[in-house]
């Protein structure tokens, strides 16, 4: 897996529109292999970056690479191994379900044809259907086949599961996990932008999280739930103020408190048990709670 | 279900299903020679990454706890850590030296920490006699 160019290189991307810096020097590396994460809010530059690497849109400075390859100057051979599953899918209205599977496949070298059988068995999707009568969900789902079925090394997926019921976004994970990634794991690339974290919170490998067009937080999910920890305690008494260094207080209200720790939990916890709290309890952050408290802007006297 | 995983435990989730299955061996729920469920359906089912359930699947087998046979899966071995005597008393040292210092912070004495170790083993030892006769 080392000897392969990474997935996707990133090094200081920037892309303005008028007078806004949509991605303002963002950088991103993603080895062959992981599903990766793009966190951010809305407006936070996570489609952009994505247009960037598709040619989708042109930046206006910095350096893409796919597969180690120009996606402006190799662009037909960075596009036929990728494929991208944007937020809003758009088909031919007048085309069947069929019809657009066939035309599809029709751009791709190769088209695994049982997979596509599968899946639409599996969807429950008419194939004499046509696709302006689908629903959101059958459209998302579609689109879903039509980006797995040419096998690509990279899927790209924006927003994928915004919009859409419970059921079919436990579908259209599972898929990704299946039907996508069971096949050749070591070079079957997921790169998911999403707002929609703890649906991922189990794919997820490693992420970023970016705000306004800029890196905030790049880490392994591992070791990010290790690192980013929530401790809380009650004394007999107020405690008075807690000089904790390195920690966010969530809270404190009377006898309780909750604070956010990065990396420090055991001195943290010593600190605390050193007052003797009727109660003390420590539970990792969830990859959503570690977003949000990330984004947050800090709490006065924190 | 067999498997729970619990993204707030702070402990890497391929390590808690490592756990899991370990317990699951020691406790008799899985016997020896039984199969694991194959990686894609696992990974599904939990809906984690098909890596997490190959690197937990793979740290089993390098404890000796699962072997892969190609072609046909992964099964739970009868007892047979790689590792020398020794060895495996200093491992489980570490642990048990882990368990006193939670002892001594609850004001557990030696007699009731080493009561309370019998009665953990006869637990499991219960739980894998009713596992073997369902």
């Amino acid at each position: 897996m080392t000897n392969h160019a990474p997935a996707i290189e990133i090094h200081n991307l920037v892309c303005r529109y008028g007078h806004t810096d949509a991605v303002d020097g963002l950088n991103l590396r993603v080895a062959a292999g992981r599903c990766y994460g793009l966190f951010g809010r809305n407006g936070a530059g996570k489609t952009t970056t994505i247009k960037c690497l598709l040619n989708l849109i042109r930046p206006t400075s910095g350096e893409t690479r796919v597969f180690g390859l120009d996606p402006v100057r190799d662009e037909v051979a960075v596009k036929s191994r990728v494929a991208y599953v944007p937020d809003l899918v758009a088909f031919y209205p007048w085309m069947t379900v069929e019809d657009t599977l066939g035309y599809f496949a029709s751009f791709r070298r190769h088209w695994n044809t049982a997979t596509e059988i599968s899946l639409v068995k599996q969807f429950r999707l008419d194939p004499r259907q046509k696709t302006s009568h689908l629903s959101k969900g059958q459209r998302t789902q579609l689109a879903l086949i039509c980006a797995i079925c040419p096998e690509p090394e990279l899927l790209v997926l924006d927003e994928p599961t915004s919009g859409l019921d419970p059921i079919v976004r436990r579908e259209f994970i599972q898929t990704v996990i299946g039907a996508y990634q069971d096949e050749d794991p070591g070079r079957r690339t997921v790169l998911v932008s999403t707002h929609l974290i703890s649906e991922f919170e189990g794919l997820i490998d490693e992420f970023t999280i970016i705000d306004r067009g800029r890196n905030v937080l790049t880490l392994d999910a591992d070791t990010a739930r290790e690192r980013y920890q929530k401790v809380h305690a009650r004394f007999a008494s107020d405690p008075g103020p807690l000089d904790l260094p390195g920690t966010r207080i969530l809270c404190q209200r009377g006898r309780e408190i909750e604070v956010i720790v990065n990396g420090n939990s055991a001195q943290v916890m010593e600190q605390l048990r050193a007052r003797s709290p009727e109660a003390l309890a420590i539970e990792a952050l969830t990859l959503e709670e570690i977003f949000v408290s990330t984004l947050q802007p800090q709490e006065a006297g924190a | 279900m067999l498997f729970q995983l619990n993204f707030k435990s702070g402990k890497a989730v391929y390590l808690q299903l490592v756990d899991q299955v370990k317990l699951a061996a020691a406790a008799g729920t899985l016997q020896a020679g039984e199969a694991l469920p194959a990686i894609r359906p696992l990974a599904e089912e939990l809906r984690v990454n098909r890596n997490t359930v190959a690197k937990a699947y793979a740290e089993l087998e390098s404890q000796g706890v699962i072997e892969t046979i190609v072609g046909k899966g992964c099964f739970v071995r009868t007892n047979s850590s790689p590792f020398k005597k020794d060895v495996r008393r200093r491992l489980l040292a570490e642990s048990i030296d882990e368990a006193v210092v939670h002892a001594h912070h609850l004001q557990i004495d030696r007699g009731e920490f080493l009561r309370l170790g019998e009665d953990r083993f006869d637990a499991f030892e219960q739980k894998r006699a009713r596992a073997s006769h369902v």
